[in-house]
């Protein structure tokens, strides 16, 4: 009887395990060509995400740059009118 | 019996779980549910790309025309005093020269100051010339030449402040009585101050005819004898012609 219910219970879990695997992949899953498309779309936005960081990047040297000459410019302006007072003197 | 029971359902439990964990992967849905949401992502972040290409085209231009309008500017304030870039630049230049020279004898001692008084007398006369250029009108160099006007003050007041010594030498090398002394361009640069000396060190000038080597005599500050200097300068004349 114990021989009898050991064969019983080695056979059940061998169902189940059997049956799990079917269960989980009993949907299709991707081909290889499909798994590619995937991982290449992944790389071009890995790439597009540096790509973006270092153009903000740029664009924030750009408006330090931008506002610093703006400011040399009003100094010119600036030395202008008060130039032209001491002339005027 | 009961715990052989529960023995086996954990013991099934275990073995499903192994069995799924085995056959694990991306499903079609899955793999599609991917590929859209990367899709989306690659797109937001193309068109976002090209946005900051615009965006940084643009403040290039920008930044460019700045350039232009500062140098245009520049141009007209160097051309209301006569001047233009270049010349400005030698003039800048010329400002740094003065610039370290002031430093350079700010940090010697006064007693080395006093020995470089012709230094600072040439300094004040640097200064004095670079203003007297229009350029010192524009505020860069206005506020530069202000700075400088203060510095050589500063070196004045200190040399003013001091009393200079004179060592005396000798007849036969140096030539040194109280006219020559009183000659010498450091001292008087007017010989006929020498009754300055000789009053200012009675203590050690019994005659004026007579000093010594190696005698220190201190220089009195002035540029003309007081009345009492002028009364023992009379009284000398009158002995000798008395002789």
């Amino acid at each position: 009887m114990n021989k009898i219910n050991r064969t019983v219970t080695a056979r059940a879990l061998a169902i189940l395990f059997a049956g799990s695997v079917a269960f989980v992949g009993c949907s299709s899953s991707p081909d290889d060509a499909q798994m590619k498309q995937l991982n290449d779309l992944k790389e071009e936005v890995a790439s597009l995400q540096k790509d973006v960081a270092a153009k903000e990047a740029q664009k924030s040297d750009l408006e330090k740059q931008i506002a610093e000459k703006n400011a040399k410019l009003k100094k010119c302006n600036d030395d202008q009118a008060i130039v032209k007072t001491r002339l005027a003197k | 019996m009961k715990l052989k029971s529960m023995y086996v359902v954990l013991a099934a439990l275990l073995v499903f779980c192994l069995g799924a964990a085995v056959a694990q992967e991306m499903t079609k849905d899955q793999w599609q549910q991917e590929i859209t949401k990367t899709t989306a992502a690659r797109n937001e972040l193309s068109a976002k790309a090209k946005a900051l290409d615009n965006d940084l085209t643009s403040m290039n231009a920008q930044s460019t025309q700045l350039d232009a309008d500062y140098q245009k500017c520049m141009d007209a304030l160097y051309a209301l005093v006569g001047s233009d870039a270049s010349k400005a630049a030698a003039y800048r230049s010329d400002i740094e020269s003065a610039e370290n020279t002031a430093n350079d004898l700010s940090r010697l001692s006064d007693a080395d100051l006093v020995a470089r008084s012709g230094d600072v007398d040439a300094l004040a006369g640097r200064v004095k010339g670079l203003w007297e250029n229009k350029l010192s009108l524009i505020p860069e160099f206005w506020d530069r030449l202000t700075a400088l006007n203060d510095k050589v003050k500063s070196l004045q007041a200190t040399l003013a402040n001091q009393v200079k010594v004179y060592t005396v030498g000798t007849w036969a090398k140096d030539r040194d009585c109280l006219w020559n002394i009183s000659k010498k361009k450091d001292i008087y640069d007017n010989a006929w101050l020498w009754p300055k000396i000789w009053q200012g060190n009675r203590d050690e000038i019994k005659d004026p005819d007579v000093i010594h080597k190696g005698q220190k005599l201190k220089i009195p500050k002035g540029n003309e004898l007081n009345a009492e200097e002028k009364a023992a300068a009379k009284k000398y004349y009158a002995k000798k012609a008395e002789k």
